[in-house]
């Protein structure tokens, strides 16, 4: 009898421990757990990241005794906002780069919504001017610092046919410029608004006159002409600059504390390119203010806006401010002096910006939207699709569709051309305006099928050389490679491929671009990544499952 | 051998009977409590409810009031042997009126940034309920208890490109022109400043916001005293002019620390000149040092303060007992200790006139050289409106600016 109570006890001991143990572990007993979600422009991901496991591990809990757990998730600041207003992102915490889009937000919000999605005003979690990122050589040529420069001076630049010789540097071709999407990142909002009011030579105040006028009209086509390819991020977009080079980019818009990044890896000996500076445009910028926004939605719970305060609190105590400092942001607590990395030394000056732009309203800043699909620099491409047999079935279909859904977010201005390779090639549309021709392009898109061989590097090298005959330079040159085998019966050698495309790259960015999606676990994934890396494009790995996806972050770059 | 002492009877029960009147009179009147014996009283008579006195107060002297109120917790204030429990509540000075008014909230005590407010709920409560809840005319229970002028406060810069070293008489119209002249800075030889820009806080949230609009109106009608209704609602050049300054302001402030915040950490591109309390640009002058050049205050040429009053509710739901542990608690506010401690740390002008703003260490000497003036005794004030006055300048905002 005794043994058998020693038993009970035993066992009833253990089973309070385990029960009490899984309630500590995330995820087993979601009872005692709230979590909070957060989608946030990427550039503060090097910061936001390990803060984010700091707190979690610190097992913080709310009043009643709740563990908050936070998932943080980085993303394209109007991409983000986008997906929260269709419904297909629902995080308790929206934190994009700038608190610029909130008016569109709430307007866009409120075609469906009684209330506003932002109410108040948010705290700010860092500060980042917007400024243009580019290489000192180049910023001294044109007479910095000495000389103020500002949007004017870029879009002088862009229309020189001389480029860099104008200024004393035929070494340096022309002026390549970039900035993000703006349908999918905050710079690239931030970029075409102050493109606009250089355009309209204002400050505040800009008008829908103003927007029709044909000065800021071609101010605007003139400086987007010079642009190299768009973007989703600009962290993303600031990684390519300083991996690729002045060769492949002049100048791109972006945040203070990503020249401040660029320039700490310089002087560190981790990264081998020139310096590069922050010029603060003249006519003025924007600041970059990272909102930390409850938001006012109907999937928010009380227990989540406690917790996300709390979290908010963390971020804004002193020791996580000053971690910010050091990685090149503006501290919000402002007993912390803005002092190194915040220097020359790193490519930056605090006592700018001395001006900023006044924010539009919600109206004026879609009418700018709508402009920029005009002014855009408009984009050729050549999409080579693999019909091989080995594509039968799911592959095919989902390769089909997610291509239609691609050709409907191309502009009327942008021309396509679309190859279809098996055991030969065949031109299923060839370069042309895709206005005209759009229905006519996705009916034939529709009935592609499958069968053949995999000729490869015939069908590259037959699109590459294509597009180099017939596309037109001033234009953003494009290939999508889309394959899900190995190549079993081309002419032409990988290596011809690759020559041919090495050969070209004195054209820095504005080379043409290849994409390369290896469709499935078959394709040799290495040699689309020696294809596409050297062009300045992108190899992914696909699936019929992530395909649309794929074509989605093409889209960013055009 | 030790005889056993005689009980004396008499004394006895007279004791007895003593003790039995001590704790009769303990329950019945708490004052008594005190010298009931410790042990027995903990263990038979329940502690005497402690009289809770509710404050609404507005943000700008938090740290200050939550330091006071536990000093002055800690010296276990009593009203008839009840003890006396503080309890704050943050917002801003026009939402306490609100709150009053909507009645969701029972205050025993409100504290806005000024008697304007005062003002305006005596008229609104008045027209409400037909008393007014306040009555500012009685200083035992409703009285200002710390003073701080609205100032101006600008990158010195800036300042000096506008009106040189000092504003003078015509600042806000000074002010006016530069902020609706097109050119900006440009007509001011610094095109590189782009356009002017002027910060202040919501009117319809913050006091600071409500003084601001309140001064520039005065300003227009030079005058100090009787404005009137009609001055607001009658006079289109009036409105006209009004509504191209306010319309010049970027994004109203909830409320005036964090737009002090912000005039530090975004400078000069984002604001050239923000209107806050001197006590505010006291607490953060430091702040703003090796960020963007010299951060200077600069005094209207006409005053008006931000005094704190803080006034018990002449409310159905504030008891006798109440009203006379507020007046304690106000009191202890008005006395020496938590007047120093306003005055020497959060740089607030004492309402205790045996303090001296010119003693070592004060603020008032430390931030001579950023414009923080100690006499302000030649500077006129401008009179406090009638509260249907200020209601309808605050209407007027509300309907031709909010946003």
């Amino acid at each position: 009898m005794k043994n058998r109570l020693g038993v009970f006890f035993t066992v009833f001991i253990v089973l309070a421990l385990i029960l009490n143990a899984c309630s500590q572990i995330p995820g087993i007993s979601s009872v005692n757990n709230v979590t909070v979600t957060v989608i946030y422009g990427s550039e503060k991901q090097e910061w936001l990241d390990p803060l984010v496991k700091q707190y979690n591990d610190a097992h913080n809990k709310t009043a009643d005794g709740k563990t908050i757990i936070v998932q943080a998730t980085a993303m394209g600041s109007i991409e983000s906002i986008n997906g929260i207003i269709d419904g297909s992102l629902q995080p308790t915490v929206w934190s994009p780069a700038s608190s610029i889009y909130i008016p569109v937000a709430n307007a866009e919000w409120k075609k469906t919504h009684s209330d506003d999605l932002v109410t108040g005003t948010p705290n700010n979690l860092v500060l980042s001017p917007v400024v243009i990122a580019m290489w000192r050589p180049m910023a001294q040529a044109l007479g910095w610092p000495e000389k103020a420069l500002g949007w004017a001076d870029l879009a002088q630049l862009a229309t020189s046919t001389d480029g860099w010789s104008a200024y004393g540097h035929p070494e340096w071709g022309l002026f390549k410029f970039g900035h993000t999407h703006p349908s999918y990142s905050n710079s690239g909002i931030v970029s075409i608004i102050a493109e606009a009011y250089a355009g309209a030579k204002k400050q505040h105040d800009l008008t829908q006159a103003d927007l029709q006028s044909p000065e800021l009209i071609r101010f605007m086509t003139d400086l987007e002409g010079s642009v190299i390819h768009y973007g989703s991020s600009t962290g993303f977009f600031a990684d390519k600059m300083f991996t690729n080079g002045p060769s492949y980019l002049s100048a791109a818009v972006m945040y203070e504390n990503l020249v401040v990044a660029q320039e700490s890896k310089r002087l560190s000996g981790d990264s081998s390119q020139i310096p590069v500076v922050a010029i603060y445009p003249k006519e003025g910028t924007y600041w970059s203010n990272h909102p930390y926004i409850i938001l006012n939605a109907s999937w928010v719970t009380a227990d989540q806006k406690e917790a996300a305060g709390d979290f908010e609190t963390f971020l804004l105590d002193k020791p996580q401010q000053l971690k910010a400092l050091e990685l090149g942001f503006r501290p919000v607590d402002p007993s912390i002096s803005l002092s190194t990395p915040l220097d020359a030394q790193h490519g930056v000056d605090v006592s700018q910006p001395k001006t900023v732009l006044e924010i539009p309203s919600a109206e004026i800043i879609n009418d700018i939207q709508t402009l920029w699909t005009q002014v855009k620099k408009p984009v050729d491409l050549v999409v080579v699709m693999d019909i091989s047999g080995s594509m039968n079935g799911k592959k095919i279909t989902s390769a089909r569709s997610s291509l239609m859904e691609f050709i409907n977010k191309l502009a009327d201005r942008d021309q396509l051309q679309i190859n279809l390779f098996s055991s030969s090639i065949t031109t299923l549309t060839p370069l042309s305006a895709l206005g005209a021709k759009r229905q006519q392009v996705l009916n034939s898109v529709s009935g592609i099928f499958e069968g053949g061989n995999t000729v490869l590097y015939d069908a590259a090298l037959d699109a590459y050389n294509g597009l180099k005959t017939s596309g037109d330079p001033k234009h953003i040159r494009a290939i999508i490679i889309l394959t899900d085998g190995e190549d079993t019966a081309s002419t032409a050698s990988l290596d011809d491929v690759v020559a041919k495309i090495k050969a070209d790259q004195g054209e820095g960015g504005n080379s043409i671009k290849l994409f390369t999606i290896a469709f499935g676990d078959d394709a040799d994934k290495k040699v689309l990544q020696q294809l596409a890396e050297p062009t300045g494009g992108k190899q992914y790995d696909s699936s019929p499952e992530t395909i649309q996806k794929i074509y989605d972050d093409i889209a960013t770059f055009f | 051998m030790v005889s056993t002492p005689k009980i004396n009877w008499f004394l006895l029960i007279l004791f007895s009977l003593g003790s039995m009147a001590v704790f009769v009179a303990a329950l019945i009147f708490p004052s008594f409590r005190t010298i009931a014996y410790a042990p027995l009283r903990e263990l038979i008579l329940p502690p005497p409810a402690p009289i809770n006195i509710t404050v609404l107060y507005s943000t700008e002297k938090e740290t200050w009031l939550d330091e006071v109120t536990k000093n002055f917790e800690a010296t276990s204030p009593k009203i008839d042997g009840h003890a006396i429990k503080i309890s704050l509540e943050k917002m801003g000075s026009w939402e306490i009126n609100a709150a009053v008014l909507d009645g969701t909230r029972k205050p025993v005590i409100i504290s806005p940034a000024s008697s304007l407010q005062i003002a305006a709920l005596q008229d609104s409560t008045t027209t409400k309920f037909g008393k007014s809840l306040v009555n500012p005319a009685d200083t035992s229970s409703c009285r200002s208890v710390l003073k701080t002028p609205l100032v101006l406060v600008a990158w010195k810069e800036r300042a000096d490109a506008l009106w040189g070293q000092e504003p003078g008489a015509s600042v806000w119209m000074d002010l006016n022109n530069a902020l609706v002249n097109p050119q900006g800075w440009a007509a001011y030889n610094h095109p590189d400043w782009g356009y002017v820009k002027f910060g202040q806080t919501d009117p319809l949230k913050s006091n600071s916001g409500f003084m601001t609009i309140l001064l520039m109106t005065y300003s227009y009608f030079n005058k100090t005293g009787n404005l009137t209704s009609s001055d607001i609602l009658s006079n289109s050049a009036y409105q006209k002019w009004f509504l191209d300054t306010e319309n010049s302001v970027g994004q109203f402030a909830e409320s005036t620390g964090p737009l002090m915040t912000n005039m530090i950490t975004y400078g000069p591109s984002t604001y050239d000149f923000v209107t806050v309390y001197e006590a505010t640009a006291i607490q953060q002058s430091d702040n703003a040092v090796g960020r963007y050049g010299e951060l200077h205050v600069y005094y209207p040429p006409v005053l008006s303060w931000s005094d704190h009053p803080f006034c018990v509710l002449n409310g159905d739901w504030v008891t006798p007992q109440q009203t006379e542990a507020a007046k304690q608690f106000i009191n202890y506010l008005t006395g020496n200790s938590a007047q120093e401690l306003a005055f020497q740390k959060y740089g607030f002008r004492p309402v205790d006139n045996s303090i001296q703003l010119n003693q070592p260490g004060s603020p008032f000497e430390i931030y001579a050289a950023n414009g923080i003036k100690e006499d302000l005794s030649t500077y006129p004030n401008v009179e406090i409106p009638d509260g249907n006055v200020l209601n309808i300048l605050r209407d007027f905002w509300s309907r031709n600016v909010n946003r």
